[in-house]
């Protein structure tokens, strides 16, 4: 009998083991990634850029395609009258912050020091990464929406910190420029066996178009005309870009990756994958959906270029385009033969749509030049006929009087006709909207085009509305918007 | 301080071993009590009970070991000292007398049944209570009340019996799932089943239980009772405590019960005759009007349809439907020593669908063992291992993976019956092209040719060791474990719909769930005076994990291996995943009654998640209740025929923990949607994305309830009544929110909502016949009505059915069927009302709507002369307003009939099938047949109008009605049934026992025997969709309910 008295003796401890051997509550998930067991290693970081991109392209791409529904009001695509609607462009600002949260989810790994035992300057490579990529978001953001929430890895959890107040559009340049400086001094040249990445030059080139376009509207800080020349100047030396000589030959897929494509949205075959059909005429099989303006398709057409060929579908199986259904060019940028038939029939899109290439950088440089000096240089009236020369398949280097710019021109004169280059080199290409608002032509523009949008033209629609419930939480909306 | 699981299952093993060795010498036999010398007198008699002979009852002389058992005839014989004066005789179940021996020596001892206190013990939440103590709304239903009417599953059984209790079937699928909901729905993300209890293992499993193991089920309804299981109470708790083995000798029960299953009834469909003059008919109204009228070739040649008449054709029904036999074997032992009392029980289930190729089988096995240590310490074991293996072909949205064009139950009363059912080669026949929906796939095909086999072992093991530490100070340490491995194999060949579109079809699934749980319950019962403490103390935890895994094959080039070799597979996709959810608790109550007349009861609990938001890892849930036993009163003692009057309040809240493990934490995601070329290569790269928002806030569903209750009892317990009234209010309910974009999300889950219901429950029963013919009766009738009172951003939100492609009910959030809407109850349908169909005398009303005579007639319910979004308006509405039982059983001399009569009223269903079954020109529905014509006006089924004639007619259409969502398939779905009628004999002892039997009882039996209904669908008791209680009340190819006729037989030895 004594054991069953000593039983008494484990009373207490199995109470105690009982009462006191609670389970953590603390949720260790296995099979279920969260930010706090991702972010280990660069493939991770990597792949988390991956879907910032492919967030991204969910705005402006799918399919390089029904993105061009978000920027309507520019000349060269039909419809758009002028009257913008609440919540327009709303995909671009989900997007992009979308493509900022996974991007900003790298940067505070990195800040943390998740990264353990993982060589410095491959830290660096995915920081510098990370930073070319948010500021190109904000750049996207802060040209389209103005003033903006301003996230970054050091902001508090925004869903439980709710934002209140939009950062001025200044602000926002200052992190863009020194996320770019950032990226410039950290990203190699290029990436061994990766060319679809971004890359210092790339970065280079984009600061350049920030630094433009901060000398414009709205902040107009023309200081800066200078140091987009420098920028572009040093690309222009480096030699690590060059225009691709033959017009016909901009947009083959061989020269996907450079040397005149610096950095865009890339495409394979298998994903994303999307239909060129969109950009085609009924009489390719084409839906005909993204539609040109024919006020701005007549006055291209107007110039004999060989470029309106490479850039456009002027006819299919010998039927000119005023004998399409559409009665109307097409856009060949994006579809066949910069893509093969067969991918074409399989609706694949695997032409890649730059963000910025070398074509840019020149225009850039001779509207800096211009700009800074006041009145075009010869580098600067150089480096758009070099452009000018292509279009007609000259040769690049030797100055031809059917391409070239007339000699003598005034500042503003040259500026127009750059801008003008500007609309035909980089058609399609989601450049025009962004020239047109920082160079304030809407009024300049539908004089001409289309004087019946006239009336509805307000300096307001030089930004796009904040999405209705972001505005209601941000208590502010942009001009001319209700729905606050 | 906290420690580990490991160290915590350390010590139990310690604590278990050396329980063992203590069990070991317990079984060892007591030593012989000394000899007595007194001198002796000897005496003798009979025991009977209920005027049979009760073999086995004790009889010992008061105060001494000295005693006999009576034998097979209720006699005794016993020596006694001289000096003895007095003997007890008991019987389990009788109460015990007491006899002074005097100078008799022959005793005839008529024991009374105890069946008072049987009924008078309560099970709560972590104890036990006089029902008279109680001060909340519980149900109690007793096991022997089930055994008298024959069932397989205890959920099923529970319908009908409890006020305020809804069960519903929600299919007839043998296994099938059922939907209880105790009070309303209150949640919608959430879920509402209630928490199931048994043997105070928490996370249990009704539909897996063997009916027969069932001593008793308590639903806890109101806060006072289910406030002490916190943030897992709020959707009511049930409380199951199985069947125990009792002092004495060892009871051997056999029953073994033989079933037949019928579809209850068809759905009137067309013989092929009429069907191939309908189709024609149909054709001919589909004229091309034009200069010269087109008309289009008839489909059948009078000559087939000559040949139809004489031949009706194929009756698919017939052809997926049987009766099926079911049969249910029930074996156990039950008895006991002083120090071991035992019950080991088994069963097994044998179930076949009334659809073919669908079949059900339970084994079932219960050991429950307790065993007295010493007198202050004891404890119990119990085991229930279970193994379920069932088939079912595709039916219903649980396919997930068919098309429905492959489902059975909605596809074969769509087949024609001109259609064969093997084609001239012996093969399944395929659609005829020109009429109808030519990829509709064979429906027997879909049936016998689909391989499902689901298969389950669980096991629920559960342990405890009871301490009496002092004077009403007892601890009760318990540790369970609830584990479930489950084994799912589909295999679809390229005779089915689905491996035909993907050259064979596999799945495997395995998936294997743990539980485990560990109660410590400290209790301390003492009375001062007239003052009466009970006060229970709990630390508990609960650890639950699921890991899953899921193959999915197609591509075979070898049809036949099919899903036992799944590497005969070109493509294969697997996922597995891995979910964890502890739970810490600590909880008290308090029971306080002074002088039996005030009651009051007080519990508080704190209930620590994983599953909940960093910042709220803990929930509290406090519950208060009183009551007042008036009858108790001095002014009330002397009326007779108040035997108990009791008035009850409760408060309290409690919790509903419906978030899934990690929804609080932010995830990434990896998919094809993620991906994108980022590095530039020939191929994509994978890409992780941010996709769900952290919400560090998250956490349970809260839910305050208020009752009032009343308890009268009438003469003498003849009459009892109980009545409650309740109000529940939902908040901090669980739904999607939407973020601002800038955050990078759309929306997250938060406790934003909230909801109430509201409701009365009466139960009246008793025993209105006594005598040699009894009667005992009890009825319940309840009344729930939900309100959703606020919803997140929109007060609007949408919940879609789905069931495929061309029924006119669209998967669009904003298109929806049925909606939640702040201010009004849940289970709404909005669509159009149709008022029938135009006859001719509104010819001129018709046209103001640009419609014939015999068109559709829509209400105008703005009345602007339009029919089109601005006249939606609630159509109809899923939750009954009234369910009710009535429970009766009659018993004279060895004969006994019970029977349930169980219904619903107000409720509605949306009788999707419908759509397509009365489509012109496709439907095969027997009410095309009174469709309109001039000659038969009074109809909802519209005209087949020729196209040249609404031509002729030349009106503009003001009716812009975009899907089915009309008022024309929304049916009553009230019904009242008599859900179970059992004629029992029992033979008299008198014979039994000549063949060594204590009791012999035979029986017949048959559920669903009628259903009084005005729902034209297989049967009104159904729910097709059920991923939230939003989406109840649309009937859609879910496997039929059947009629059972069954015979059976119980042995006690």
């Amino acid at each position: 009998m004594n054991n069953m008295k000593s039983l008494k003796k484990y009373i207490a401890p199995l109470l105690l083991t009982g009462v006191l051997a609670c389970q953590s509550l603390d949720e260790d998930p296995k099979g279920f990634t969260t930010p706090d067991n991702f972010y280990a290693t660069i493939q991770q970081g990597e792949a988390a850029l991956t879907s910032s991109m492919n967030d991204l392209w969910n705005a402006w791409a799918p399919g390089y395609s029904y993105g061009y529904g978000n920027f309507i009001y520019d000349d060269q695509l039909l419809d758009g009258d002028m009257v913008i609607p609440n919540d327009f462009g709303s995909s671009l600002w989900d997007q992009h912050y979308k493509a900022l949260n996974n991007v900003n989810g790298v940067l505070r790994a990195i800040k943390k020091g998740n990264f353990k035992g993982v060589d410095q300057s491959e830290i660096d490579g995915l920081e510098a990464q990370a930073k070319f990529l948010r500021g190109y978001n904000y750049f996207a953001l802060v040209r389209l929406f103005g003033d903006l929430p301003l996230i970054t890895e050091d902001t508090p959890d925004p869903v439980t910190n709710p934002i209140k107040e939009r950062t001025p559009i200044a602000t926002i340049y200052d992190l863009i420029v020194s996320d770019f400086e950032f990226a410039i001094t950290s990203l190699p040249a290029s990436w061994d066996g990766q060319p679809g990445k971004p890359t210092a030059g790339a970065a280079k080139g984009l600061l350049t178009k920030v630094y433009l376009t901060m000398a414009t509207a709205p902040l107009n800080k023309t200081e800066n005309y200078a140091k987009a020349r420098d920028l572009a100047a040093e690309l222009m030396a480096d030699g690590t870009y060059s225009l691709i000589e033959n017009v016909e030959d901009v947009f083959k897929p061989e020269n996907k990756y450079g040397p005149e494509v610096m950095w865009g949205f890339n495409s394979t075959s298998d994903d994303p994958a999307t239909d060129a059909h969109i950009w085609t005429p009924g009489v390719m099989d084409g839906w005909g959906d993204a539609s040109l303006d024919p006020t701005w398709t007549d006055e291209w057409l107007k110039t004999t270029e060989p470029r309106q060929d490479a850039y456009l579908i002027l006819e299919f199986d010998g039927i000119p385009y005023t004998d399409f259904d559409e009665q109307r060019p097409f856009v060949k940028k994006f579809t066949v033969p910069y893509i093969s038939q067969e991918e074409y029939e399989n609706g694949q899109t695997t032409a890649n749509l730059p963000i910025i290439r070398y074509a840019d950088v020149l225009l850039m440089y001779a509207e800096a030049a211009n700009m800074a000096n006041g009145g075009p240089t010869p580098e600067a009236y150089e480096a758009v006929n070099q452009i000018r020369r292509r279009a007609y398949n000259l040769p690049l280097n030797t100055p031809s009087a059917t391409s070239d710019l007339a000699a003598g021109l005034s500042k503003e004169e040259f500026d127009d006709a750059v801008i003008d280059e500007r609309n035909h080199e980089l058609s399609f290409e989601y450049d025009r909207w962004f020239d047109i608002i920082r160079k304030r032509l809407l009024i300049k523009l539908n004089t001409v085009n289309h004087p019946d949008y006239l009336p509805n033209i307000t300096d307001d629609d030089y930004l796009y509305p904040i999405p209705t419930y972001d505005a209601k939480i941000l208590g502010s909306q942009n001009p001319g918007y209700t729905g606050e | 301080m906290m420690k580990r699981l490991h160290n915590t299952g350390k010590a139990f093993l310690l604590a278990w071993l050396c329980m063992l060795c203590i069990a070991a010498r317990a079984n060892e036999p007591p030593k012989a009590t000394a000899a007595t010398v007194a001198p002796e007198k000897s005496i003798s008699g009979k025991v009977t009970g209920d005027g049979e002979a009760l073999p086995g009852a004790s009889v010992v002389v008061k105060g001494t070991a000295i005693g006999a058992t009576t034998d097979s005839e209720g006699s005794f014989k016993l020596s006694v000292p001289d000096d003895a004066t007095t003997i007890v005789v008991s019987y389990i179940g009788y109460v015990s007398q007491e006899i002074s021996i005097g100078s008799q020596t022959v005793f005839n001892v008529l024991l009374i049944a105890d069946v008072a206190t049987l009924g008078d013990i309560v099970v709560v939440g972590y104890g036990v209570q006089k029902k008279s103590d109680l001060t909340g709304a519980i149900a109690s239903v007793k096991g022997d009340e089930l055994a008298q009417l024959p069932t397989q599953r205890v959920d099923q059984a529970l319908q009908g019996r409890a006020a305020g209790v809804m069960v519903l079937n929600q299919s007839g699928a043998p296994g099938g799932n059922t939907t209880i909901r105790i009070r309303g729905s209150s949640s919608i993300l959430g879920g509402n089943q209630p928490l199931i209890v048994i043997d105070g293992l928490q996370g249990g499993d009704l539909n897996s239980l063997n009916p027969n193991d069932v001593e008793s089920m308590e639903v806890l309804k109101d806060a006072s009772a289910t406030a002490i299981y916190g943030s897992q109470g709020a959707n009511g708790v049930i409380l199951v405590t199985t069947k125990k083995g009792k002092k004495g000798h060892p009871v051997v029960n056999y029953s073994y019960n033989l079933g037949v299953q019928h579809l209850r009834r068809k759905l009137d469909v067309m013989n092929a005759g009429d069907f191939a003059r309908s189709i024609n008919d149909f054709k001919a109204s589909q004229d091309q009007p034009g200069n010269v009228v087109i008309t289009p070739t008839p489909v059948f040649t009078p000559d087939q349809i000559a040949g139809y008449d004489k031949n009706a054709g194929t009756d698919w029904q017939n052809e997926i439907y049987r009766s099926a036999a079911m049969q249910n074997h029930q074996l156990s032992v039950s008895g006991g020593g002083e120090n071991v009392q035992y019950l080991v029980s088994g069963g097994y289930l044998n179930q076949q669908g009334i659809l073919i190729n669908s079949a059900f089988k339970r084994f079932s096995l219960r050991a429950n063992v307790n065993v007295d240590i010493t007198k202050w310490a004891s404890f119990g074991l119990s085991w229930a291992g279970i193994k379920e293996t069932g088939n079912t072909p595709p039916f219903g949205e649980g396919a997930a993976i068919i098309d429905p064009l492959g489902q059975v139950v909605s596809v074969a009363p769509r087949w024609d019956a001109t259609i064969p059912v093997y084609d001239e080669n012996g093969n399944y026949s395929k659609h005829p092209s020109g009429y109808g929906e030519p990829n509709m796939w064979n429906p027997v095909a879909s049936a016998n040719e689909a391989f499902t086999e689901n298969n389950s072992i669980r096991n629920n093991i559960n342990a405890f060791l009871d301490f009496k530490i002092a004077k009403g100070l007892t601890l009760r340490v318990t540790g369970g474990a609830i584990t479930r491995n489950q084994d799912n194999f589909r295999y679809f060949n390229r005779n089915t719909f689905a491996g035909f579109q993907k050259n064979g079809l596999g799945q495997v699934d395995d998936a294997m769930y743990t539980r485990y749980q560990n109660s410590n319950i400290l209790t301390y019962d003492k009375s001062v005076g007239r003052h009466h403490f009970v006060i229970t103390a709990v630390a508990e935890q609960q650890v639950e994990q699921t890991k899953a895994s899921s193959i999915l094959a197609n591509d075979f080039l070898v049809d036949r291996a099919g899903i036992f070799d799944l590497g005969g597979a070109s493509t294969v996709t697997a996922t597995s995943s891995n979910m964890k959810r502890v739970i810490n608790s600590f909880l008290g109550r308090l029971n306080y009654s002074f002088a039996d007349k005030y009651l009051l009861t007080a519990s508080y609990r704190a209930d620590g998640s994983s599953v909940f938001g960093q910042n709220n890892k803990w929930g509290y849930f406090p519950s208060a209740s009183v009551a007042w036993r008036i009858s108790e009163e001095g002014f009330l003692q002397d009326v007779d025929a108040v035997t108990d009057l009791k008035l009850r309040a409760s408060w309290g809240v409690t919790g509903n923990q419906a978030i899934s493990p990690y929804a609080s934490l932010s995830q990434i995601i990896s998919n094809s949607d993620t991906r994108y070329p980022y590095n530039g290569g020939g191929a994509t790269d994978i890409g992780f994305d941010i996709a769900r928002a952290a919400n560090p806030n998250l956490k349970w569903e809260s839910t305050t309830q208020t009752d009032i209750g009343l308890d009268l009892g009438l003469f003498n317990g003849r009459l009892n009544l109980t009545a409650d009234y309740y109000v529940k209010t939902t908040d901090d309910l669980l739904l999607s929110r939407q973020l601002p974009t800038y955050t990078g999300f759309p929306n997250i889950i938060d406790n934003v909502g909230s909801t109430r219901n509201k409701g009365i429950e009466l139960s009246i029963g008793g025993d209105p016949v006594v005598g040699p013919l009894r009667w005992n009766t009890s009825f319940n009738i309840s009344g729930n009505r939900s309100k959703v009172l606020k919803l997140s951003d929109a007060n609007k939100l949408p919940f879609r059915t789905t069931p495929g492609a061309g029924y006119g009910i669209s998967t669009n959030a904003n298109t929806a069927l049925l909606y939640l809407q702040e201010g009004q109850p849940f289970g709404q349908m909005t669509g159009w009302i149709t008022e029938g169909t135009w006859g001719e005398g509104d010819r001129d009303k018709a046209a103001a709507f640009g419609q014939l005579p015999g068109d559709i007639k829509y209400k105008d319910q703005n009345g602007d002369g339009l029919i089109n979004n601005k006249d939606l308006t609630v159509i109809g509405n899923a939750f009954p307003k009234f369910i009710f039982g009535w429970n009766n059983r009659f018993s004279f001399k060895n004969f006994d009939l019970s029977f349930l009569i169980q219904g619903v009223q107000g409720n509605d269903l949306f009788n999707l099938g419908r759509v397509r079954l009365e489509r012109p020109g496709e439907g095969t529905s027997s009410s095309l047949l009174s469709r309109w014509t001039p000659d038969n006006q009074d109809t909802s089924v519209p005209a087949f109008t020729k196209q040249s004639e609404r031509k002729a007619a030349g009106l503009t259409n003001k009716v812009t009605v975009g899907d089915n969502r009309v008022s024309r398939w929304v049916e009553d779905a009230s019904y009242i049934r008599l859900k179970n009628i059992t004629l029992a004999y029992s033979f008299p002892q008198v014979l039994t026992r000549k063949v060594g039997m204590n009791k012999l009882r035979l029986y017949v039996s048959a559920q669903n025997l009628f259903t009084i209904t005005k729902y034209t669908g297989y049967d009104p008791e159904v729910s097709s969709f059920n991923t939230n209680d939003a989406n109840i009340g649309v009937d859609f190819a879910s496997y039929p309910t059947s009629k059972v006729y069954s015979m059976g037989i119980d042995l006690t030895f």
